[in-house]
């Protein structure tokens, strides 16, 4: 007899305890977010989007060796009067279709700061394969530009973060 | 870039937020404002028209119409009133609870529709239910399966008939209104097994199945638990019970049936344990579990047949709830006796606002029985402790009237 209302007297008091936990998660602070008015940032050392400054690079073309998905394709300017490679890209494409975020090309390049390297961008959504391939060339903003075969020509990429939103670099 | 938050967030993160939605993260008390809000919403309506009552039949009785046509006006326009809290209730006890599940999970619920908090949420969830397409399976049994969702509902809108909104303010007075509520109630078990059996799924089948044994089952203790309530009140009219809890005993505490010693506290912990089971809400929804049965009986509906079976559930659910506060929270009694110049529909719904609270918050904490320890509970534990208090209640009352 005892010990069957000492059963009723645990178990009801196990109910409670448990509205009581439910009770005080209430009055906690949720820890969702509101994704397209709020978001998340990562910590610096999340690989996200490529990006490329045309102004630092030297055009060395230890990326382009580096990436082991051979993403990255580049070409350097060339003097028209010596005829010598200048330091500088002609252009310079990511294709991020290919891009396996391993982060190999950021160690390899010698500038400082990095030419290439990962943004914490992480919305990157494309709508067709060419929008993947980004292009930029000497005054191109760093989201570079995409082929629209439409158009036959590069165009501001649209459909995802201006990359210039997230400038994480270092 | 990233800033330190400190240990107070898990997440590594940083959130850009827009300046008005910081606030939002210390939301939790939405159910205190949910309260108000369902003091607002189902006590005005009634409430303060019910002051317009008389001069209203007065004003009908005007017109030079026989009495028998304003009698059947008047009880048109009850009607309508009930129906509208009915409806209201189930717009706004559907965003409440998703208000009060999200907290409870530590998310937000709904957040966009409307503006704030996603008021309006439901209402365009109903615009949606209203438009989508009507499916009934091949295999169904067509006009029942039509029929179901009108069986289940008509009862719970009957049911509310004489349903106390507030001291004398209920839309009949019934010499055995809690006799009637209960007849009523019982019949919407019929709605259910027949969306079960007219649905053609072995799954709905077995869910209106389960429905009918656990429905019936808990129809039992949930009567004999109110025994005490009207062995005390000695009358089935709820505007008597109502009555019978004004007052306070040493001048503060008020003479509610749920103070009572012992059998208050069982009568009330019983009923409601009863009326979370015949509202197959979670604890005891195997009728609509939707680990086994892929939601039960109403797998099969769409549309605004499903919506009257959820409108259904939220209006048992109000009913519930305001039973629980005529019965054992002193109906529209005042719990301290300066606060007795409020109006008695405010304390009435404020207490059935805060029973459905429970019912929520019920839901939201408990796991799902499983059906042989269901009725376990119910027949060798709530059935013979009810019987047990209604002895205990039977002494008490003795010793009382002695």
């Amino acid at each position: 007899m005892i010990s069957y209302f000492k059963t009723v007297f645990t178990s009801s008091w196990a109910f409670v305890a448990g509205l009581g936990i439910t009770l005080r998660y209430m009055f906690k602070p949720a820890v969702t977010v509101q994704y397209p008015t709020e978001k998340l940032h990562p910590y610096p050392p999340f690989r996200g989007a490529l990006l490329f400054d045309a102004a630092t690079c030297i055009a060395c073309g230890l990326c382009a060796k580096a990436c082991p998905s051979s993403c990255i394709a580049l070409a350097h300017q060339v003097n028209p009067e010596t005829k010598k490679r200048v330091p500088k890209v002609e252009w310079y494409t990511l294709d991020l279709g290919r891009c396996n975020f391993c982060g190999l090309c950021q160690e390899a390049c010698p500038t400082k700061p990095k030419s290439v390297w990962h943004s914490l961008d992480y919305e990157v959504v494309f709508s067709t394969r060419d929008e993947m391939v980004r292009c930029w060339k000497p005054g191109v903003p760093l989201g570079g530009r995409v082929w629209d075969p439409v158009a036959k020509d590069f165009r501001e990429p649209r459909g995802h973060l201006p990359a210039s939103a997230s400038p994480a670099r270092k | 870039m990233s800033r330190d938050l400190g240990s107070s967030r898990l997440w590594p993160t940083e959130v850009w937020s827009r300046p008005w939605s910081l606030p939002r993260y210390r939301a939790g008390a939405m159910w205190l404002g949910g309260i108000a809000a369902g003091i607002v919403v189902i006590g005005a309506g009634v409430g303060e028209l019910s002051l317009w009552g008389d001069r209203l039949l007065g004003l009908l009785g005007r017109f030079g119409l026989p009495p028998v046509a304003v009698a059947w006006i008047w009880v048109l326009v009850k009607l309508g009133c009930v129906l509208g809290v009915i409806v209201a209730n189930g717009l706004w006890a559907v965003w409440w609870e998703r208000k009060i599940s999200a907290h409870i999970q530590s998310r937000f619920g709904p957040m966009y529709a409307g503006g704030f908090h996603g008021w309006a949420q439901t209402i365009f969830d109903t615009i949606k239910l209203l438009f989508k397409e009507d499916v009934t399976p091949a295999a169904a049994d067509q006009p029942m399966h039509a029929l179901a969702p009108i069986v289940a509902i008509a009862p719970c809108v009957m049911a509310f008939a004489p349903v106390l909104f507030g001291t004398e303010l209920a839309a009949a007075r019934l010499d055995m209104g809690v006799l009637y509520i209960f007849a009523f109630a019982g019949i919407s078990v019929i709605g259910v097994v027949m969306a079960g059996w007219a649905s053609g799924n072995k799954y709905s089948l077995l869910g209106g199945l389960r429905a009918a044994a656990q429905i019936v089952s808990y129809e039992l203790p949930r009567g004999f638990s109110v025994v005490p309530v009207l062995m005390f009140a000695g009358s089935l009219d709820l505007a008597v019970i109502d009555r019978a809890q004004a007052g306070y005993w040493l001048g503060f505490i008020p003479r509610w049936f749920v103070f009572y010693p012992v059998v208050g506290q069982v009568s009330f912990l019983f009923f409601l344990i009863a009326s979370v089971a015949e509202t197959n809400r979670t604890p005891f929804d195997i009728p609509e579990a939707e680990s086994e049965l892929v939601a039960g009986f109403h797998t099969e509906f769409s549309g605004m047949k499903w919506s009257m079976f959820f409108l259904t559930e939220y209006g048992y659910v109000l009913l519930s709830s305001f039973l629980l506060a005529a019965f054992f929270l002193g109906g529209g009694a005042a719990p301290l006796p300066f606060l007795r110049f409020v109006p008695s529909w405010i304390w009435m719904t404020g207490k059935a606002m805060f029973m459905m609270f429970v019912f929520m918050w019920f839901r939201w904490t408990f796991p799902r029985l499983r059906v042989d320890q269901l009725m376990d509970f119910n027949w060798k534990f709530l059935l013979p402790w009810s019987f047990a208090n209604i002895g205990l209640a039977g002494i008490m009352l003795w010793w009382m009237l002695r």
